[in-house]
């Protein structure tokens, strides 16, 4: 689904990614852990398309096209997802609105008609029971004045309704306590399928009792040092990173 | 000679003093006044027109029509037992609260932001409405005052809410046709103590028109005043907002929107004195500017010697969509004691990029994106408003102003 060849990036000159490789295939669950500052929230923004991130080398390749000549919004309907780190608050903005718009928004670019109102509802109803989200945050502001577990509920939520082929959630697990977090992964593993690959940002390897990844790579000094299968996490949880620079 | 007419001829004598203001004049300086020099007199003719699609017809409210300053009763539908009125009738009234209101014509060379216009409108205005609202009475719906016109007048409205009265009351202002014209129009308030009155102005005139307003709100102990002022259309606006938190526990709350484009100017300035301790003042303005529009914004509170425990708080929030329109904006706070929580800011500014990256991310292209931020950002100021017909008729019509592609339609259907 995508493939990340030698990526090299920089922010305001200083270099963060320094030559990461990384395949990732449709089906698959994906875990990037690595130390505060590794590079994480930069490798999920480059491939959103966020702006102010410097590609100096290296090439992003998905579903067959070249995914950094794309716009945010042409990867969003190309089935990108972000779940972000710091969800931004949007005053006056209408969760539901944002859904539907993003969703339309995406069916026109399929060559689809827009969804009809009623149905539309109906699923945004289904995928907030399924991270037990208060139906009253739809018709709320997207983010406003919602706590941190609140947003990131938001953020799976969305990422329910937009069913993207590769979502990436930034550290969606830290800020929940027990009881939100084992909901939270109830919903992601409801939304794990054979077409959908998801890539979860973590620091715990506590989210990966929940959601079992197929793989866990860790990431530091700018590439991955190692990958391996789940008992990885667990033996970075005992030794720490430097033990994974040291037995690469 | 009648109180109202030696009141209105001490008026006439201070307009012939003073004159119009001058770019020379602080108060006026981003505002040329002498555009408006031979709009200024009345050219009062009964226009007959249709108007029963006109305004906000979907606002169950009682209705007060004037047409180029004249007030049309068949138009109108007013409450029983109430004293609203046309203020050519109520002169002649026995009732104090009346005989009050005729002091609303007064107006002195000391009143803050006093001006030519202002004092041409006290000296000549003919009608308005008179509310007229007795000690703990409640206006059951709304009062919608709409202003029709293509020809230059001058409007007066009183308001005096009795002790712990409670009114909703919106002046709506449109043209007919696209004359040049002039509309004076003032609206004097007292508010007695522990009345409650939410104010809108929405001015939605044509292209050519110019318009000139004087709101002054005189509050006394715990009333509580609500402005939302909206500019919408008309080429040249100017406003003056002057409140006075004239005794213990008033609070004032302004809010203001101004969406422009093409050559529009729009000038709010806004005087709140608390004269009084334990008074609340909130002032809420924010502005888009497209085209070669300009806006211009000052806010002046004045907090005096024994207003201890004031709390004020004062934001203006502009964006510019072209590189031509320009803002001109200034808080000021004035303080003559130190027991006094107090704050005040103006940003100008572009779009938030993560916000913008968000809705992106989520499918939203980038042109959209932007049009929904910026409708975002002027529908703020709007959620202050009770009244949700008022709302969305305001939603409608600045987001029919604001640049917005297909992919946006359906906003206003939430
Ligand atoms: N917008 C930015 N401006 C400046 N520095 C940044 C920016 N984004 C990230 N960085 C820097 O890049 C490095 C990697 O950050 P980040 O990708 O957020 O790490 P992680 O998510 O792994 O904790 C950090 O040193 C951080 O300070
Ligand atoms: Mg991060």
């Amino acid at each position: 689904m995508i493939e990340i060849k030698d990526l090299h990036v920089s922010v305001e000159g200083k270099k963060i990614l320094k030559g990461l490789n990384l395949t990732i295939n449709a089906g698959e669950v994906h875990a990037i852990m690595g130390p505060n500052g590794a590079g994480k929230s930069t490798l999920s923004n480059v491939i959103a398309g966020r702006d102010g991130y410097e590609i100096t080398g290296g090439s992003i390749t998905y579903k067959g096209d070249d995914l950094l000549e794309m716009s945010p919004e042409e990867r969003a309907w190309a089935g990108v997802f972000l779940a972000f780190q710091y969800p931004v608050e949007i005053p006056g903005v209408n969760n539901t609105y944002l859904l539907k718009a993003g969703v339309n928004a995406k069916r026109k670019h399929q060559g689809l008609e827009e969804l009809d109102a009623f149905d539309f509802m109906k699923t945004v109803k289904e995928k907030a029971a399924l991270v037990e989200l208060d139906p009253s945050f739809l018709s709320r502001s997207v983010n406003e004045g919602f706590s941190g577990g609140e947003k990131k509920r938001n953020e799976i939520f969305q990422m329910a309704v937009l069913e993207p082929s590769l979502a990436l959630l930034d550290e969606t697990d830290s800020g929940l306590d027990i009881d939100a977090l084992r909901i939270v992964a109830g919903g992601v593993n409801k939304l794990r399928s054979p077409d959908r690959a998801i890539v979860m940002i973590t620091h715990y390897q506590r989210l990966l009792d929940y959601i079992e990844p197929d793989f866990v790579h860790v990431l530091a000094d700018g590439v991955i040092q190692k990958t391996g299968d789940k008992s990885l996490a667990l033996e970075l949880e005992e030794h720490g990173y430097d033990w994974v620079k040291e037995n690469k | 000679m009648s109180v109202l007419a030696q009141t209105q001829q001490d008026a006439l004598n201070l307009f012939e003093k003073i004159g119009l203001p001058t770019q020379r004049d602080e108060d006026w300086k981003y505002t040329d006044a002498s555009r408006l020099k031979d709009l200024l007199e009345s050219k009062v003719s009964g226009a007959s027109v249709d108007i029963h699609n006109l305004g906000i017809t979907e606002l169950d409210a009682y209705r007060m029509v004037f047409i180029n300053g004249v007030f049309t009763a068949n138009e109108s539908n007013l409450p029983q037992g109430i004293s609203i009125e046309s203020l050519a009738t109520f002169e002649t009234s026995n009732d104090n609260n009346e005989k009050e209101l005729a002091k609303l014509f007064q107006v002195s060379s000391s009143d803050p932001l006093m001006n030519g216009f202002a004092a041409y409108n006290a000296a000549t205005a003919k009608d308005g409405a008179a509310v007229c609202l007795k000690d703990n009475s409640k206006l059951d719906k709304p009062l919608y005052i709409l202003h029709v016109s293509n020809q230059s007048h001058v409007i007066r409205h009183g308001l005096m809410l009795g002790k712990h009265a409670e009114a909703e009351v919106i002046e709506h202002f449109i043209s007919l046709g696209e004359d040049k014209a002039l509309s004076n129009a003032t609206t004097a308030i007292i508010l007695k103590d522990g009345a409650r009155l939410e104010h809108s102005r929405i001015q939605q005139e044509g292209k050519s028109q110019s318009h000139v307003a004087r709101v002054e709100v005189k509050q006394l102990a715990n009333s509580s005043y609500t402005f939302h002022g909206v500019e919408l259309g008309g080429i040249l606006s100017r406003t003056d907002l002057v409140v006075d938190l004239h005794e213990q526990g008033a609070s004032c709350s302004l809010n203001g929107l101004f969406v422009l484009g093409g050559r529009q100017h729009v000038d709010h300035h806004t005087r709140i004195d608390h004269t009084a301790p334990h008074c609340t003042s909130r002032e809420h303005y924010r502005t888009v500017l497209d085209g070669r529009s300009h806006g211009v914004f000052n806010g002046k509170v004045m907090v005096h010697e024994g207003a201890i425990k004031t709390d004020s708080n004062m934001s203006n929030g502009n964006i510019l969509l072209s590189k031509n329109a320009e803002i001109d904006t200034k808080p000021e706070l004035e303080i003559y004691n130190d027991d006094v929580k107090c704050a005040h800011g103006a940003t100008i500014g572009q779009l938030d990029d993560k916000q913008l990256f968000y809705l992106r991310s989520r499918g939203i292209s980038a042109e959209a994106a932007q049009e929904l931020l910026t409708f975002a950002f002027a529908d703020e100021v709007l959620v202050a408003m009770s009244n949700q017909t008022v709302r969305s008729y305001v939603e409608k019509a600045a987001f029919a102003k604001l640049p917005h592609s297909d992919d946006l339609e359906g906003l206003l259907s939430e």
